[in-house]
């Protein structure tokens, strides 16, 4: 069954070529039969190799091409089938064919509506390519494939020059984690003359390395992870990425590449299980990204925005489960998240199609009552990503602080907080949309409608992912009380680290009603703040109190990286372009070419056209050249 | 021996139905004796036969391989300009003149004795001399044979008195005594390295290396276009191909002595030619002096310890080029003013050819003039002549600029143009010859099976 793999990133690659070529005579309907449905192939084919992982459980390398074969590099173009790929092909290819179904609907009246659809093929045809890659090679060109796809997606809207900027920024800001990775890559292999996955962990290449080394390569790969998920410090272009369309948000910003760091880190535990400092480092820069994440979130108003702070957040979360060990863990959060956030996303994406391309929830309020679909999907995922029994967020991130609190106290106390915000966050952002009195224009209110059937379906197979997707990782303690098992650390048994906590039942429980009796405090604090009292958000220009503005500007880290790297890059490069480039390059350049020409000049001069010239050239050509050969 | 026999029996046939007056049969005719010929060297592929005993012709891979280059060279060159001889009145005794030019080839590419190599250079270059005067009317015509005649046979003289020198001191014609008389480890005399440097000198004429170079740029552009294609390809090649074998044979002893000297002749010839090229402004005379600047590459050849094949490889490249540049000069002469100005509104196939002819000229990849000068530069680091590799990449940037500046004269764009109609043979072959400049990028990664 394994060798079907290969068709699974085929069919998007024949949708995005067919778009290429054919797209701009193919109507919209046709397009989105094919776009959705090269998808959907990929998800079906996905479905029967996960369900033979599931019963064989043997990893499977699938041989596409020859590759790369020079000297002692050897790289074959093939794909690794384990538990690890196969789930992640599961949730790509899924909730990639929901969003490609919802985009149908949501980009109906754009323009670019087959390019749209090319660059979602290509993209989820790069990401399979990431996830199902053997080597860190063949990783790395979906890596870069994922990353070109989010740079043309964000600035989808190229017109608007901001846009632009943010396609750019998210590029540029991933280029330096791609860095990271490189190096990486290249201490591996000159270390151990290999890239393969299997030859580095399964044949214990990776065991011979020195322990600084393992730490500093661990370290660099780290560094690669931080940039395609948005970590501190190089968070910063995730909420601009936003300004790609909502669908792009959904698929990209959230459910899919940017969980390719938790993958790289999952995809090498072994090498971060063996380095100390490099597992406190992940889950350090974790902590600092879930605790900020969160506390940006509390302030913003851009709906979308809020979003993209609470996936930085998230994604905080994950590596926090990875820095501790628990890498199964770590993936089951992308797995719920995937499903909760990619909800939120089309939920908002179907807010502001509703409301007409606004984004400000200060404009919004009383939505509820024109759009009950949007509304009753997105409370669900409200309440997924609050941590509230029994959707899906729940169990992932119960796990995630049950591990915290076994592994470090301090680390603990902190992601609560984290965790307490999200849910403060969540609501204020839903009681503020959803519910009160509408706050916008007339001519908005008039245009509020509910959003198509192509949109409002995937919203809500997502709603119901997102109520039972928990279930798949069921608490340990608590499972083998009542014979639940955990099906997903299982099954990813193996390939991924599985980090099985002593801790008791009473515990587990209580710990559970704890976190989720701090969510519900913080939900009824919102609902006292914005419904009860109605207390009016603050205009931008209002905000008075520091902390507010400080949390409102995001800690001002756009500014600081525009002072410290911005604009002394701007100034070399200006300094460059005057001295070094116009005078002292081009006049080289320039003499140079005005030296050929004047020996262009004395050559041209022999060739006066008298045979008796040409003749005495010959002879004194010969003489010189008996010379030169005689001159020893 | 079979291809030779075919090859003169062709020229007579030429002239045999031009009295039968079966003028129209002429070109098929010549076209299936070259396809036979390229078959009969598939067909001897791996033999090696020497007819007249061991000393006067050696057919082996090597002479064969170069002969079917030339021969696959020579069947373009007769599709292509097919239709400038259609119009001319004597189009017959051209075409026998040709192919006679092209039995010379094939003498130096197996000659085995000096006697057959001064019979080789005077068959292939006497032809010439009456081809490059072929416009009766044309003052330009007329001085371009007639400057080729004079100082062609003044390089003919220096050939053969190098020749008889060499005979002098080894006392015989024979390559293979040549070759043992140096190996038995008797010194070369005076009169040996005289000899030696004489007969360079003359190929170096006919190769068109600085300083022997300076005939060229005028009798190119007097010539008619077709024949000055012919001139720069395939004499040009045959030529090489002659001195190839004579420098890595029996006269390596010479190179090796004197390898930095020759590097010295290749290394001016690069600067004078692409330097003066600068200048020019008519396109033809700019081509005379890029075929002088890749005698400089040809010529590294044989300090660089190149292979045959990467020399053919060179030559079979660098002809393709040649062809199609100068063959889409001709069909753009009628026209006025710049005739290449703007050329892709009047032909998108025409100014696609040309393009790439330039740019593999020019060394730029995927086109194999790319391959064939990265050989010739790998080969001469491995013997480690870097300040000649210093002249062939500065030359080379030189270079890419008027190529360019060529090139770009055929995107610009014209208002009114009219169309150039080729016939689809001519329009396909075109297409043909520029897929093979990238084809050859790849077939030279499979170039050490041969």
């Amino acid at each position: 069954m394994e060798k079907l793999i290969t068709l699974v990133p085929l069919f998007p690659l024949v949708g995005f070529l067919y778009q290429v070529f054919f797209g701009k005579n193919t109507s919209k309907q046709l397009t989105t039969i094919i776009g959705s449905g090269a998808i959907f192939a990929s998800f079906v084919v996905s479905l029967i190799v996960f369900n033979s992982q599931l019963h064989s459980h043997h990893a499977v390398t699938v041989k596409v091409f020859e590759w790369i074969h020079a000297g002692s590099l050897h790289i074959d173009f093939a794909f690794l089938v384990d538990s690890l790929s196969s789930t992640y092909l599961l949730f790509i290819t899924g909730v990639g064919f929901l969003i490609h179904i919802y985009s149908s609907g949501y980009m109906s009246h754009d323009e670019g509506f087959n390019r749209f659809f090319a660059y979602l093929n290509l993209f989820v045809f790069f990401m399979l390519i990431l996830v199902l890659g053997d080597s860190l090679v063949t990783l790395f060109v979906g890596w870069e494939g994922v990353g070109v796809c989010s740079f043309m997606l964000i600035g989808f809207w190229y017109k608007e020059h901001a846009n632009n900027e943010a396609a750019k920024k998210a590029f540029i800001m991933n280029r330096v984690g791609d860095l990271g990775l490189i190096v990486a890559m290249i201490l591996i292999f000159s270390n151990t003359g290999t890239l393969n996955y299997v030859e580095l962990f399964n044949h214990g290449k990776i065991a011979s390395l020195s322990p600084s080394m393992l730490t500093t390569i661990a370290i660099f790969l780290f560094i690669g992870a931080m940039g395609k998920s948005a970590q501190f410090p190089l968070h910063t272009w995730l909420p601009d990425a936003m300004a790609g369309p909502t669908p792009v948000s959904a698929l990209i910003h959230a459910a899919t590449m940017v969980t390719a760091g938790i993958y790289l880190v999952a995809r090498n535990g072994d090498l971060f299980e063996m380095s100390h400092t490099a597992s406190n480092l992940v889950m350090y820069v974790g902590l600092i990204t879930a605790l900020m994440g969160a506390t940006i979130a509390l302030t913003q108003n851009d709906i979308k925005k809020v979003l993209a702070y609470s996936t930085v957040s998230q994604l905080g979360f994950m590596f926090v489960a990875l820095g501790m060990g628990a890498h199964s863990i770590a993936v089951f959060h992308v797995i719920t998240h995937a499903f909760f956030k990619a909800l939120l996303f089309l939920g908002s994406g179907s807010v502001i199609h509703g409301m007409g391309g606004e984004q400000d929830i200060r404009r919004m309020g009383g939505l509820k009552k024109y759009m009950p679909t949007t509304q009753k999907t997105f409370l669900i995922g409200t309440l997924a990503i609050a941590g509230i029994f029994p959707f899906a967020g729940f169990f992932s991130k119960d796990q995630i602080l049950a591990h915290a609190m076994e592994h470090n106290m301090p680390v603990f106390i902190l992601l609560v907080i984290a965790s307490a915000c999200t849910a403060f966050y969540m609501f204020r952002m839903y009681y503020l949309t959803f519910h009160g009195e509408f706050r916008g224009t007339h001519a908005q209110e008039h245009h509020l409608h509910e959003s198509p059937a192509s949109m409002t379906i995937p919203l809500w197979v997502l709603a119901v992912l997102s109520i039972v997707g928990g279930f798949i990782g069921f608490p340990h303690a608590m499972g083998h009380a009542i014979h639940f098992p955990h099906a997903l650390d299982h099954f990813l048994e193996g390939p991924v680290l599985v980090a099985v906590g002593d801790m008791s039942v009473t515990v587990e429980i209580i710990l559970a009603l704890a976190t989720m009796g701090i969510a519900a405090v913080m939900i009824y604090v919102a609902h006292n703040i914005y419904i009860a009292k109605a207390t009016p958000v603050l205009e931008d220009n209002e905000i008075t109190s520091p902390i507010h503005k400080l949390l409102n500007k995001k800690y001002g880290f756009d500014e600081l990286y525009e002072a410290m790297f911005k604009k002394p890059a701007n100034a070399i490069g200006h300094a460059f372009a005057t001295v070094v480039e116009w005078k002292i390059i081009d006049g080289i350049v320039n003499a140079a070419g005005t030296a050929a020409e004047g020996v262009g000049a004395l050559a041209r001069r022999l060739h006066g056209g008298h045979i008796a010239g040409y003749l005495l050239t010959f002879i004194v050509g010969l003489i010189i050249l008996l010379g030169l050969i005689f001159k020893a | 021996m079979k291809e030779l026999l075919l090859t003169a029996l062709l020229g007579i046939g030429i002239l045999v139905l031009d009295i039968l007056n079966l003028k129209k049969y002429v070109l098929p005719f010549i076209l299936l004796a070259l396809a036979t010929l390229v078959g009969f060297i598939a067909a001897d592929w791996g033999t090696i036969e020497t007819p007249f005993g061991q000393t006067m012709l050696v057919y082996e891979n090597g002479a064969n391989l170069a002969l079917g280059v030339f021969a696959v060279v020579l069947f373009f060159w007769f599709i292509l300009s097919s239709s400038y001889f259609k119009q001319h009145e004597g189009k017959t005794d051209l075409y026998a003149l040709v192919v006679f030019s092209f039995c010379g080839a094939g003498l130096l590419a197996s000659f085995g004795n000096m006697a057959m190599l001064f019979l080789g250079v005077e068959i292939l270059s006497i032809p010439v001399y009456v081809l490059a005067a072929s416009k009766k009317h044309d003052l330009a015509s007329n001085e371009s044979g007639f400057k080729y005649f004079i100082l062609g046979s003044v390089a003919s003289a220096i050939l053969l008195f190098g020749i008889t020198l060499v005979y002098g001191a080894t006392g015989s014609f024979d390559l293979a005594v040549i070759s043992n008389f140096i190996q038995d480890g008797k010194d070369a005399s005076i009169i040996m390295n005289v000899g030696i440097t004489m007969i360079l000198v003359g190929f170096l004429f006919k190769i068109s290396a600085a300083p022997f170079h300076i005939w060229t740029p005028d009798v190119y552009q007097g010539a008619p276009t077709w024949i000055t294609a012919f001139m720069s390809t395939i004499v040009k090649a045959a030529a090489m191909v002659a001195l190839f074998k004579l420098f890595t044979g029996p006269f390596q002893f010479y190179v090796e002595a004197n390898g930095y000297t020759i590097g010295v002749i290749a290394a001016v010839t690069l600067i004078a030619s692409n330097t003066a090229a600068l200048w020019q402004t008519d396109v033809k005379r700019m081509l005379a002096y890029s075929s002088i600047s890749h005698a400089g590459f040809l010529l590294s050849t044989i300090i660089g310890n190149a292979s045959l094949l990467s020399l053919l490889f060179y030559l079979l490249t660098y002809s393709i080029a040649g062809i199609i540049a100068f063959g889409v000069i001709k069909e753009t002469q009628t026209l006025e003013g710049n005739p290449l100005k703007g050329l892709y509104r009047r032909n998108g196939v025409l100014a696609f050819a040309f393009t790439a002819a330039l740019l593999s000229m020019a060394g730029i990849p995927p086109f194999s003039g790319f391959i064939a000068k990265y050989f010739v530069i790998a080969q001469l680091i491995e013997a480690k002549y870097f300040a000649l590799v210093v002249v062939m990449i500065i030359t080379s940037a030189i270079g890419a600029f008027y190529y360019l500046r060529a090139s770009l004269n055929v995107y610009q764009h014209i208002e009114n143009a009219g169309r150039i109609v080729l016939t689809p043979l001519i329009k396909w072959t075109y297409i043909l010859l520029t897929a093979l400049l990238v084809l050859l990028t790849v077939a030279a990664g499979y170039i050490h099976l041969l």
